[in-house]
């Protein structure tokens, strides 16, 4: 608090004592946990946050100073303004007595020189007392005025606790004002950024908490289509999440992708027995930590190394299942991903530490793949890797897959001497190493952070797709292959909207005619209102009745009353199925072809004549 | 809703109504065109400018620029209109006003563009 003046603007706003005090005593708290709150034990290549990621931009600090002297500018145009409008308002006499006023051009300038200081007196006349009364009051606002923008501006560079203080209150508000859903997402790393973008391209609001300032300086930066409330704070303190907006209402889930598992752990926990039932996703890099997840509540727990095997299983089963899945789970309108080769199934060598090296063994051969595997040593001891009996020569597939990413680069390059022709699979733990990965070559890379966001989307962009994806792998390359073709021809090479049709009375009640008959084929539902030879271009994922659920129907499946429908497709087919669904002349057409009168008057002289056709149904 | 979006909106539009309600009218009439409505123009059009400074989207980018030249073109028509009155001794003349009026106008089709801008930018975002 250097500046008296920004000290009196925060009194002019703090609503009480307390409240400040509160304020500034966490926000002391907070400075001081850094060095208390350190976690030797956390792997560091985990916390993805303490990478910079990319390099920002130049013009970005410029940016984030335009954003902050905003206010003041608009403060010191508003009391010019006023200033200048009295002023040429006010009665005044001129030199002969006789009534006059200023013209707006005079009080503009005397309004200038007075509100910098450089005073000329009082031009062009003498002024009456009212112009006097009127001008030691504008003479004060513009010199608050002034110092407030001149000292907000020099503050910006001085006084953060201030920002910090007046950022919790703002963000506060924010949040309490908050009237439709949002997520609140703690931890704002790499992971979380591509989990944010996508959430904002599918239009959903949420909250980032995080430890850190210039990651949140990030959110800013960002610009995201909806406004997006940031806390400085430390999550693992029950309060802050609270704030964050943990017991409003309209809060739907929880995100932790924080590279702190205790971290994690902490806000799973609090969020379970604070608000039970409340969907919370965390990550964990340890089998331990999920357990002590699950035992609060039941949190879905990604962990990125298991995850690690899971896409490996299901690349090496079906290159278009594997397409598919990443593609559904991108953000909105990403372009279809390129379809890879199908990974060689001959001998497969693995370099991996500890239990994952193991767990990630037992999963290929599952697949019944032929593994050698080499066990890193531990990383205290210093000794090195021994490839003494593995015959690297001889193995069709090399994984590079320990927790730092130069190991893995010398374990490439080591493979790719021994045999040229080896394909080469590595963990890429840190996102900005990826362009070494690449300029070594490797086949296939895996980046932790962005196997977590896609999953993450996968179970926020909507819950039935979830029942859709585990099927995917169970499918045949066929299958897959097909299903990628026709959403392709159907929607386009971005990702598909997905939404979710419920056929009950309430939502699409032009079909209850049919629903209440022998139901309805998938095929007549889906065709356009502006001609029904034509389909809509939109693919059904999957139904859902009664806890069951129909993967990829055709078009002979019978929908039911009740059924829920995962769609796929792009948005014109939204708007045109949603029409059918909800006016009753538009679903007569579509499915059989006839055209209702669609006016209430000719419905009602209409009855008798359309009573035939419905008897038939 | 945000309220960062509802000041901007309204900020925005209220620029442009004002430069619509000082501009319409014939040319060079000096009495339907009223100095204290150029005056709010040029103020409400300056928060209006201050308010778009920091987006780092395109569209942000032209609705900054689309302000700017609308301030400019109402601050340059007051300083026709300061001239015409302060300076010269034939006042505010048919020629000076429409000078000053024209100027507005061309403020106006920035301010115009600048709503454009503003429609697009919500019709193209849809929440469902």
């Amino acid at each position: 608090m250097g500046n008296p003046l920004l000290v009196l603007w925060y009194r002019m706003f703090a609503d009480d004592e307390a409240e400040r005090e509160r304020g500034l005593r966490a926000t002391a708290v907070k400075t001081q946990h850094p060095s208390s709150g350190a976690l030797p034990h956390t792997p560091d290549w985990l916390a993805d946050g303490n990478l910079p990621g990319m390099p920002d931009q130049p013009s970005a600090g410029i940016l984030l100073v335009l954003r902050r002297i905003r206010i003041p500018l608009i403060v010191l145009i508003v009391i010019f303004a006023i200033s200048v409008l009295g002023l040429a308002l006010v009665p005044g006499e001129d030199a002969q007595g006789r009534p006059t006023r200023m013209t707006i051009f005079e009080a503009f300038y005397f309004m200038s020189f007075t509100a910098t200081t450089i005073g000329f007196g009082e031009i062009p006349d003498a002024f009456t007392d009212a112009q006097r009364m009127w001008v030691t009051l504008a003479i004060f606002l513009s010199v608050i005025g002034w110092a407030y923008a001149i000292g907000s501006l020099l503050g910006l560079m001085q006084d953060r606790a201030f920002r910090r203080a007046l950022a919790r209150r703002h963000f506060a508000n924010k949040v309490s004002h908050m009237a439709e859903p949002f997520l609140m997402l703690v931890g704002y790393g790499n992971a979380t950024k591509h989990l944010a973008r996508s959430l904002d391209d599918m239009g959903r609001r949420f909250v980032v908490v995080d430890g850190d300032e210039n990651r949140l300086a990030g959110v800013d930066l960002a610009s995201y289509r909806a406004d997006t409330p940031t806390l400085l704070g430390d999550a693992r303190d029950t309060r802050e999440l609270l704030l964050a907006g943990l017991g409003h209402r309209h809060c739907e889930g929880v995100v932790a992708l924080t590279g702190h598992d205790e971290t994690n752990l902490d806000v799973a926990m609090t969020s379970s027995l604070l608000r039970p039932g409340l969907p919370v996703i965390a990550r964990a890099s340890s089998r331990e930590i999920a357990e002590r997840m699950r035992a609060a509540g039941d949190p879905v727990v990604v962990n990125p190394l298991d995850r690690f095997g899971d896409h490996l299983r299901i690349l090496l089963r079906s290159p278009s299942a594997y397409q598919l899945m990443v593609w559904l789970t991108s953000a909105p309108g990403t372009p279809l991903p390129a379809r890879r080769e199908p990974l060689p199934r001959g001998r497969w060598v693995v370099c991996g530490y500890g239990r994952f090296g193991r767990e990630l063994t037992a999963d290929l051969r599952a697949e019944g793949l032929q593994v050698t595997a080499v066990e890193a040593p531990a990383p205290h001891d210093g000794g090195g890797y021994t490839f003494d009996g593995v015959d690297l020569e001889q193995a069709s597939a090399f994984v590079a897959a320990t927790e730092d990413d130069m190991t893995n680069l010398w374990l490439v390059e080591r493979a790719r001497r021994a045999n040229p022709g080896a394909f080469v699979v590595t963990l890429e733990n840190r996102a900005t190493n990826v362009s070494l990965f690449n300029a070594i070559g490797v086949d296939f890379g895996l980046q932790p952070a962005e196997v977590i966001a896609h999953e993450v989307v996968a179970r926020l962009a909507n819950p039935a797709l979830m029942r859709f994806l585990p099927q995917v792998p169970r499918q045949d390359e066929a299958w897959a292959a097909r299903m990628v073709q026709t959403l392709v021809e159907r929607s386009g090479t971005g990702t598909p909207d997905l939404w979710l049709v419920r056929l009950s009375r309430h939502e699409s009640e032009a079909l209850e005619r049919w629903m209440a008959g022998d139901g309805l084929r998938l095929g007549a539902l889906l065709r356009s209102p502006l001609g029904r030879e034509r389909y809509l271009d939109a693919v059904v994922l999957v139904v859902l009745r009664d806890g069951t659920a129909a993967i990829a129907p055709d078009d002979d499946f019978l929908l039911l009353r009740d059924d829920e429908l995962l769609l796929a497709g792009g948005s014109t087919a939204r708007r045109e199925l949603d029409a059918t669904l909800t006016d009753e002349p538009t679903a007569a057409y579509v499915i059989d072809g006839v055209f209702a009168p669609s006016s209430w008057i000719w419905r009602k002289y209409s009855r008798q004549g359309r009573a035939a056709p419905r008897a038939g149904m | 809703m945000n309220l960062e979006k509802v000041i901007f909106g309204f900020f925005v539009l209220l620029a442009a109504t004002l430069n619509f309600g000082f501009f319409i009218g014939p040319l060079g009439d000096p009495e339907v065109h009223n100095v204290y409505e150029l005056f709010a123009a040029v103020v409400v059009n300056l928060i209006a400018t201050v308010l778009k400074f920091g987006d780092r989207t395109q569209i942000g980018a032209v609705h900054l620029a689309t302000s700017l030249v609308a301030s400019l073109q109402l601050i340059a028509a007051s300083v026709v209109w300061t001239y015409a009155t302060a300076v010269t001794e034939a006042g505010l003349t048919r020629e000076m006003t429409a000078s000053v009026v024209s100027l507005s106008g061309g403020a106006l089709f920035a301010n115009v563009v600048s709503v454009v801008l503003l429609v697009v930018e919500t019709v193209s975002f849809q929440r469902r």
